[in-house]
């Protein structure tokens, strides 16, 4: 099946500096591939190349080299636009359109009809849980609400690829709770979502494949699934009515041991240390067992790791990191 | 600038950069048509307009340029030259050189120690008609208005001095102003002895030759062709009064009108005379007086006898 | 087409809505029509008055809404990033900058519009209240016609200086753009003096240099023609032809050179 996204040896550089110009090199033959369908997570640091890589895909930058497509066509190709969404990093609107102007506006863009806008637009901002503030001008938005229009205006267009840069950026918990339901939903549909973020968690519930790049390189790719089954390190004890001389056994063996509640605590163990050998002391020794679970590295474990591997020099060309990306 | 990269760095959809360089010249090149084609057609629209001189007041005009008053003058002054020429080089209409004054004015009071502006001015408005504007009383003022801001630039009670003596023939304010400059500091040691001789025989070609002189080695140009100008004036002068001479010696025959051909034809002269810019003299049939054609550049002469 | 005139129709809405411009508007008016009560007190030059003020006003006013809605809504933009989620949209960047600036014209030509109105309204109050004798002194009727001459002069000049605005605006900071833009609007209306220059400098070379700025930096001036209409001497249709050509053409360039950058740059 031909990739949603491509991209093949992805380099940009820019030249840094007011008199004499360094070379600054963002991204470094960055090569991947997105299936339709996937939910893929960009992950990286602050400066790694997320934000330039979503710019390279949308053609708000030009490559210094190599090439990429969407949907079987060089990015850049003004038709594919019609079937892609994207919402940008901290976006930031018309100060004075409203929500339901800014939608339709852009419905208009697409080309779709008066009537079919007004339906769009409405049940649009009904997914993303904007009522009647739709009629306010966006100057009087909060930052989360900017960022649900934002979403809104990325869906317009029943896209099949959708490019969300930080689409959790400044949204309360709740807020970021609909947002993943409502990627969830854009994955039940079939779409192809390709996001970047630093919030690993939110990555790791409901990406199928990540990416992580550091210092303007790939540093590693793979399947979640994969990632966290191989790396299990431990397991988790539960256990009830635990008597504190028990509990002094169990500290030299014991990696970390939490108390949840009155009795009830959380053991964890080392994976050379067989959790049922534990289990049957315990249980002699009165406790009850209340769960028994293993210990997945995170994402974030992970990610940490790949990211000291790649090490912060930037390859091939010297200059200073820029703050920001 | 912000957001810029080399555009070779990167390939980019779109009209390579040779097609826009073409499509972008030619362009240019149709507007500077349209441009030049407009301004050949409608060169009077530039001459009435500045008739209409909107701010004549020099105060006035020296709040609206704010602190760019030395950069106004000289924007009027080139328009005070433009006037001047403009109206000199178009032959056929009526030389009015009304703007001149108010020009010369603004230029001045936005700035007070622009020179030229003064002297150049002065010569300009002292210039008879059919020449230039044949106001002497304004040249003096004028220079008088520099004398305020440059109470000892010998310069201008020079050229006081000098349209006095030129242009309204009263000697002895000219020797006196003469004598003032000498006075300022600074000042070259040959107006004294002007001064003095201007009292004694101030009305003869002699300090004129003198005066014109000087101004011939100034270094604007307009005043060096005046000064040739005034000199070739002189020098017709002298012509004209041996030619005089000639003629009266050996008048016609009785009732028989003065005319060149009949000195040809007697062979008193070889040809018909003619002044330093090759234009025949004219003379008055009844009275034989020989004056320089009015269609001569040297017309109209002063009159100083010898 | 439809993209350009949707985004046209946008940046129209967007202006109206912005106070800035809505209040230069709203000014410019009560000052055309204050020129009534000026006019009270020259003595038999309240026409003459009348009109420069109008025709000053548009052309002054318009020129700071014009700066000013050109920076706005393109370099603001840009810097503000807003642009991002419109590049993202199926339309090409050159549909982009020619959007923006047909919304800007139509803004314009709205502004333009309405001072004209009060402008005439005034001159008709005029010419209604006063007495056919002092007003066959004047040098041009009340309602004169050939006023519309010196403003389409003056909004073909506006659209010039709002596509340099958006020129500027394709690579440079909103302080930037506006202050360049102000400066070649400055430069373009010394233009004529840059003609002459070789009657007043005695360099060819000084000379030389000057008649080809002439040529090549914007002819403002050109585009003034209120004093002739004002005292009621011709503006000839062929001299208005021309000049309007110009303006179109060196909008053209202007604009030319505004999508080719555009289509160019990174945003970084």
């Amino acid at each position: 099946m031909a990739a949603a996204i491509q991209a093949e040896e992805l380099t940009k550089d820019y030249a840094i500096g007011f008199w004499r110009k360094r070379p600054y090199r963002a991204l470094d033959r960055l090569s991947i591939a997105i299936e339709p369908g996937e939910v893929f997570g960009f992950l990286g640091p602050n400066g790694a190349g997320k934000t330039t890589t979503m710019k390279l895909l949308m053609q708000l930058v030009y490559p210094t080299s190599g090439r990429a497509e969407i949907l079987g066509h060089p990015v850049g190709h003004v038709a594919t636009r019609q079937r892609i969404g994207y919402l940008p990093e901290n976006p930031y609107f018309y100060d004075y359109l409203t929500a339901e102007e800014l939608l339709s506006y852009f419905a208009q863009l697409f080309g779709y009809p008066a009537a079919d806008r007004a339906k769009r637009v409405s049940t649009l901002l009904d997914r993303v849980g904007i009522g009647a503030e739709r009629r306010l001008q966006l100057r009087k938005f909060s930052k989360g609400m900017v960022q649900r229009v934002g979403i809104a205006q990325a869906l317009i267009n029943d896209p099949e690829v959708v490019f969300l840069d930080e689409p959790m950026s400044g949204l309360d918990p709740l807020g970021r709770r609909d947002v993943r339901t409502l990627i969830l939903e854009l994955r039940e549909q079939g779409r192809t979502v390709f996001f970047s973020s630093h919030i690993l968690a939110d990555a790791q519930a409901l990406c199928s494949r990540v990416a992580v790049v550091a210092g303007g390189r790939l540093a590693a790719s793979g399947r979640v699934s994969d990632i966290l089954a191989f790396e299990v390190r431990g397991w988790e004890l539960v256990m009830s009515a635990l008597r504190p001389e028990v509990i002094a056994r169990l500290t030299p063996i014991a990696q970390r041991i939490v108390e949840i509640s009155p009795g009830r605590y959380s053991i964890e163990l080392a994976l050379d240390h067989p959790p049922e050998r534990v289990l049957a002391d315990l249980t002699a020794a009165g406790a009850s067992l209340v769960s028994l679970n293993p210990v997945h590295d995170t994402l974030e474990d992970y990610f940490v790791k790949r990211v000291a591997e790649a090490g912060s020099a930037r390859p091939a060309s010297i200059g200073a990191p820029r703050a920001g990306d | 600038m912000t957001g810029t990269s080399a555009a070779a760095a990167h390939s980019t959809p779109g009209v390579s950069a040779f097609v826009y360089g073409l499509a972008a010249a030619a362009i240019m090149a149709a507007a500077i048509g349209a441009q030049i084609a407009r301004d050949r057609i409608y060169q009077q629209r530039e001459r009435d307009t500045e008739r209409i001189l909107y701010v004549r007041s020099g105060e006035a005009a020296k709040r609206i340029t704010l602190d760019f008053d030395a950069l106004a003058a000289d924007v009027y002054w080139i328009r005070a030259i433009q006037h001047y020429g403009g109206d000199r080089l178009v032959g056929a209409r009526a030389h009015k050189y009304e703007l001149l004054y108010p020009l010369l004015d603004l230029t001045t009071t936005l700035d007070p120690y622009f020179t030229i502006a003064y002297r150049f001015g002065a010569i300009f408005l002292s210039e008879p008609a059919p020449g230039g504007p044949g106001r002497p009383d304004q040249a003096i003022g004028l220079l008088q208005k520099g004398l305020i801001a440059q109470p000892t630039k010998w310069q201008y009670f020079h050229d006081v001095a000098f349209v006095h003596y030129w242009h309204l023939r009263d000697f002895k304010t000219a020797a006196q102003w003469f004598q003032r400059a000498a006075d300022q500091p600074d000042s070259p040691n040959w107006l004294r002895p002007l001064a003095a001789g201007m009292l004694t025989a101030g009305n003869d070609r002699a300090s004129a030759r003198i005066l014109w002189t000087q101004i011939l080695a100034s270094d604007q140009e307009w005043l060096r062709k005046t000064a040739a100008r005034s000199l070739q004036q002189l020098d017709t002068l002298d012509v004209i009064d041996q030619l005089q001479a000639v003629v009266r010696r050996f008048p016609p025959p009785p009732g028989a009108p003065y005319s060149w051909d009949d000195y040809v034809r007697r062979g008193i002269l070889r040809m018909v005379p003619f002044d330093t810019t090759n234009t025949p003299f004219d003379i008055d049939p009844a009275s034989g007086t020989i004056t320089v054609s009015t269609a001569s550049s040297l017309y109209p002469m002063p009159s100083l006898p010898s | 087409m439809r993209a350009i005139s949707c985004i046209a129709v946008n940046v129209f809405r967007e202006s109206v809505r912005d106070r800035v411009p809505y209040n230069l508007v709203v000014f410019a008016v009560l000052l055309i029509a204050s020129s009534f009560f000026l006019g009270q007190l020259t003595a038999g030059q309240d026409v003459k008055i009348i009109k420069d003020l109008g025709l000053a006003a548009t052309s002054v006013f318009g020129l700071f809404i014009a700066i000013f809605i050109g920076i706005g809504l393109v370099s603001k933009e840009v810097e503000r990033r807003s642009i991002y989620s419109l590049l993202s949209k199926p339309i090409s960047r050159p549909q982009l900058v020619l959007g923006k600036y047909a919304g800007l014209v139509l803004t314009l030509a709205v502004n333009v519009a309405v001072m004209t109105v009060a402008q005439f309204a005034v001159l008709a109050y005029l010419t209604w209240t006063s007495d056919p004798a002092i007003q066959s002194a004047w040098d041009a009727p009340g309602i004169d016609p050939a006023l519309l001459k010196a403003i389409a002069l003056i909004f073909v000049e506006l659209m010039l200086i709002t596509a340099v605005a958006v020129f500027f605006s394709t690579f440079s900071t909103p302080l930037l753009s506006a202050a360049l833009t102000f400066g070649l609007y400055l430069v373009g209306h010394f233009n004529a003096d840059l003609r002459n220059f070789e009657v007043a400098v005695n360099s060819r070379t000084a000379a030389w240099i000057a008649r080809g700025l002439y040529h090549v930096l914007p002819d403002l001036s050109a585009f003034d023609v209120k004093t002739q209409v004002v005292h009621g001497l011709p503006v000839p249709a062929g001299y208005l032809a021309l000049t309007m050509g110009y303006g179109g053409l060196y909008i053209a360039l202007l604009l030319l050179t505004a999508t080719f950058i555009f289509s160019r740059r990174d945003f970084k």
